[in-house]
């Protein structure tokens, strides 16, 4: 196994269990038996950092660090230079984060959910061709531009899992999810609107003036 | 699929003192309690080498009488005793895939020898980690695959040729492909060979008699591979050859394609006539000297050993040498000086070749890069350490040793191959030590200069190497391939998207069409279970096999809960 095998989903999972912190140790590029897999670790680990600190985890907390097996000393440095992180931020949710506990808890769920699903896992496994030979009309990404189209995202995708984790609960109008999530109604019409055409969700009513939208649950028999 | 009935799993914790070198910084006897308290535990056992007969006894026992159906040995690294302990379960009717290790000596008591008190609680940490995996640990067996007997040798220089005869005369098929009219490679440009002084068109000769006469060995030259499929046992390879393109079913690889000697263009006011390569002397020498050469400075380390190629080529010193003594020996009215940095003639007969060239009269002067020697009309300047001044050589004849480089194309071999090239654009061995002949990838192999610069003995000695390693399978017929590797665990889920197959360093991975579809598959014995796909993968229908998102979760949990 390969740090290749890191999947984020489980990494935001791992926090909200209370993980404090995390560090992945790969091999130096282009000098790794699995060829590849640190340059996956390294890209979804820097996703993950993005998408922490966009839902108030410090993104201190997450870190890939390379070195190789004959290098003691710089491994117990990387080691050391952690733990003193992680130990200066404290516990997950205290003094080090943006967001405290319990709403960071929530926060993180919303994480997994996006890390889990299609776009985010989609976008980061085609990093390596985006950013090399181009996307299918053959447009070059630089390391920036890719890094600000990762950025809208994860601003979109917690939006969106946040919306299916109300709906989750209940049956919500437009106007009840912009109230609770406290984004602008137009953009819940526009998700809410793309989820139904997805499939995620349907109407379920209509509450006085305002349809009223459920979630369809997603198991594949 | 459910993992397992958790209900009957039974777990034996094997916890290992190692003489002293794990029980001397442990608390042991907390290791061993709290083992006990681990879910599904039912017995654990502390030895006093877990890896001896008796400690190996120890956990046959525990398999029968107590009905093990899982064992976790907590002890030194899985790199050198888990092939043991795993065969050590198979003889108990274990499966070998039930059983997880735990690395409490490199990882606790070596590493924290000085702090008992936390080290104990790492070492409670990992094994509360092993204990939960293993619970959910499947059964998985070895993978089997066919091998065709042929091999496929790329490069026909010495190297190349004496892996496909030793190949050959062990009755396995050999295809050679050289990009050249000729077979020999590098010995066709060479004139006599150190330190015997054999002549190398002799060699040349000689060898390639012996290959062209064999009935196993075909050879293509002015040939090149231009596509290669598939993985140890099966590979298909696309060879254009002066026929048109053959397709040829390959069972092993062997990469030979030597290296290339630097042409200094720039240094030393180089001019391919009277300032040379040692590579352009072994012709001039083969036709004879000019008879008006009377004074010839040898530079050592021209182009290497520098920032842009930081490496020593390591044969340049032994050529020079050669050809130093070559030269007093066949003009003795000739002079000879070689401006060295640091002599490299490692082995025996080199240091005789050396001591020999003394004897011989050749002069050596030590120069300090910083200072380096002066190319004028007639004469080459060079400060003398040892006399502590300037001093000017005649030298009718300067010749630069340069670095043997790798072949220019060596990156589109790697790249068709997909097998790793160094910094400096050498292939690059599985491991230095452990596998120097052996790419990472199974089934593909390296030797000569193609791997770095080699001598003739070196060349041979690697060619018949990668001969013997490539034998191991082809003698088989089949290899087997560790089950740890990619699965299609849930079929329905793939939507043969194939992003993973892109991701795949190995190639392991197709999309098929199947009854349901357009659905991923996976080459078991192409898959290396680097995890990248199942990672990657948005359907999460891939899993990796003892590795799966369950058993790591399971492992963060009571990472987490044995230390809240
Ligand atoms: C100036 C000089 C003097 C030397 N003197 C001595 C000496 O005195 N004694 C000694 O022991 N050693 C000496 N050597 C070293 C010796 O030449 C090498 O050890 C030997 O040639 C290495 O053999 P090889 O088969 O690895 O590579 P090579 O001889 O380089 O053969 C590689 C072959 O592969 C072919 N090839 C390359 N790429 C491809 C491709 N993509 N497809 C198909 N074919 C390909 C090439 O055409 C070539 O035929 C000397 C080297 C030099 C440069």
């Amino acid at each position: 196994m390969c740090t290749g095998r890191l999947d984020p989903a489980i990494v935001a999972k791992a926090f909200k269990k209370g993980l404090d912190g995390l560090l992945v140790v790969g091999c130096y590029f282009g000098d790794c038996h699995y060829i590849s897999g640190n340059y996956q670790a390294q890209a979804k680990i820097e996703m993950t950092r993005r998408l922490f600190e966009h839902i108030g985890v410090n993104p201190q907390r997450l870190a890939f660090k390379q070195c190789s097996s004959g290098e003691a000393a710089v491994f117990v440095e990387i080691v050391n230079t952690f733990d003193a992180t992680i130990r200066e931020l404290g516990p997950l949710g205290g003094d080090g984060d943006a967001v405290r506990n319990p709403a960071l808890s929530e926060k993180l769920a919303t994480a997994e959910a996006v890390l889990a699903g299609e776009k985010m896992r989609w976008v980061i496994g085609k990093k390596t061709p985006f950013t090399t030979s181009g996307n299918m009309y053959g447009e070059i990404f630089t390391e920036h531009e890719f890094n600000r189209a990762i950025d809208m995202i994860i601003v979109e995708e917690t939006e969106v899992q946040e919306i299916l984790g109300q709906l989750r609960q209940k049956a919500l109008s437009v106007a009840e999810l912009a109230g609770s999530l406290a984004i602008p109604p137009a953009r819940i019409f526009r998700y809410v609107t793309a989820l139904k055409r997805k499939g995620f969700v349907a109407l379920e009513g209509i509450s006085g003036r305002s349809p009223k939208y459920k979630l369809i649950s997603q198991e594949v028999s | 699929m459910p993992e397992n009935h958790a209900s009957d799993i039974r777990i034996g914790v094997f916890i290992c003192h190692c003489g002293s070198n794990i029980a001397g910084y442990l608390d042991m006897e907390a290791l061993a309690d709290f083992a006990e308290t681990r879910p599904h535990v039912v017995f654990v056992q502390r030895n006093l080498y877990t890896c001896s007969e008796s400690g190996i006894n120890e956990i046959k026992k525990g398999i029968q009488e107590q009905d093990l159906n899982r064992v976790v040995v907590a002890s030194c690294t899985p790199r050198t005793h888990e092939p043991l302990f795993r065969s050590s379960c198979a003889e108990a009717g274990l499966n070998p895939y039930l059983f997880e290790m735990v690395n409490i000596r490199d990882q606790c008591s070596w590493v924290h020898m000085q702090e008992k008190t936390d080290a104990t609680e790492k070492a409670r940490e990992l094994i509360g980690m092993g204990i939960a995996k293993a619970a959910l640990l499947q059964p998985q067996e070895i993978i089997l695959s066919e091998v065709q007997t042929r091999a496929l040798v790329i490069g026909g220089g010495i190297a190349g040729l004496t892996a496909s005869l030793s190949l050959a005369r062990r009755g396995y098929e050999v295809v050679v492909v050289e990009k050249d009219q000729a077979l020999g490679g590098m010995l066709n440009h060479l004139y006599k060979l150190g330190p015997q002084m054999q002549a190398a068109k002799e060699l040349a000769a000689e060898t390639v008699q012996k290959v062209n006469a064999h009935p196993k060995i075909t050879v293509f030259t002015r040939a090149h591979v231009t596509q290669v499929k598939g993985f140890i046992g099966k590979f298909e390879v696309t060879v254009e050859t002066q026929s048109g393109a053959k397709k040829i079913d390959i069972g092993i690889i062997i990469v030979a394609t030597g290296a290339q000697p630097l042409v200094p263009e720039g240094l030393y006011g180089y001019d391919g006539k009277r300032t040379v390569t040692q590579f352009q002397l072994e012709t001039m020498l083969a036709k004879g000297l000019d008879a008006a050469v009377r004074h010839v400075v040898m530079i050592q380390c021209v182009g290497s050993r520098n920032d842009e190629r930081p490496f020593c080529a390591k044969i340049c010193c032994q050529t020079a040498v050669k050809n130093a003594i070559l030269i007093r020996r066949q003009y003795p009215e000739t002079k000879v000086s070689i401006l060295y940095r640091d002599m490299q003639m490692y082995g025996v007969e080199n240091e005789a070749m050396f001591r020999d060239s003394k004897a011989a009269g050749v002069r050596y002067i030590n120069y300090d890069p910083a200072d380096p020697p002066q190319v004028k009309a007639d004469k080459v300047g060079v400060y003398h350490p040892l006399l502590g001044r300037k001093m000017e050589l005649a030298a009718d004849l300067v010749v630069l040793s340069t670095p043997l480089l790798a072949r220019e194309d060596a990156h589109e071999t790697s790249q068709l191959l997909r097998v790793p090239v160094n910094e400096n654009g050498f292939f690059l061995e599985g491991h230095v030590k452990l596998k120097p002949l052996d790419f990472a990838t199974d089934g593909i192999f390296l030797c000569g200069s193609a791997r770095f610069p080699a001598n003739i003995r070196e060349a041979v000695a690697q060619g018949l190497g990668a001969a013997a390693r490539a034998s191991i399978p082809l003698s088989k017929g089949s290899v087997e391939v560790e089950p740890i590797i990619s699965v299609l665990a849930d079929e329905d889920a793939c939507r043969g998207c194939g992003l993973c197959v892109a991701l795949c360093p190995y190639g392991a991975l197709e999309v098929r069409q199947t009854e349901k579809g357009r659905k991923v598959h996976v080459i078991n014995v192409a898959c290396k279970g680097c995890g990248i796909c199942a990672a990657t993968c948005y359907q999460h229908a891939l899993s990796i096999n003892s590795f799966t998102d369950r058993q790591i979760e399971a492992q963060i949990d009571a990472f987490l809960t044995v230390h809240p």
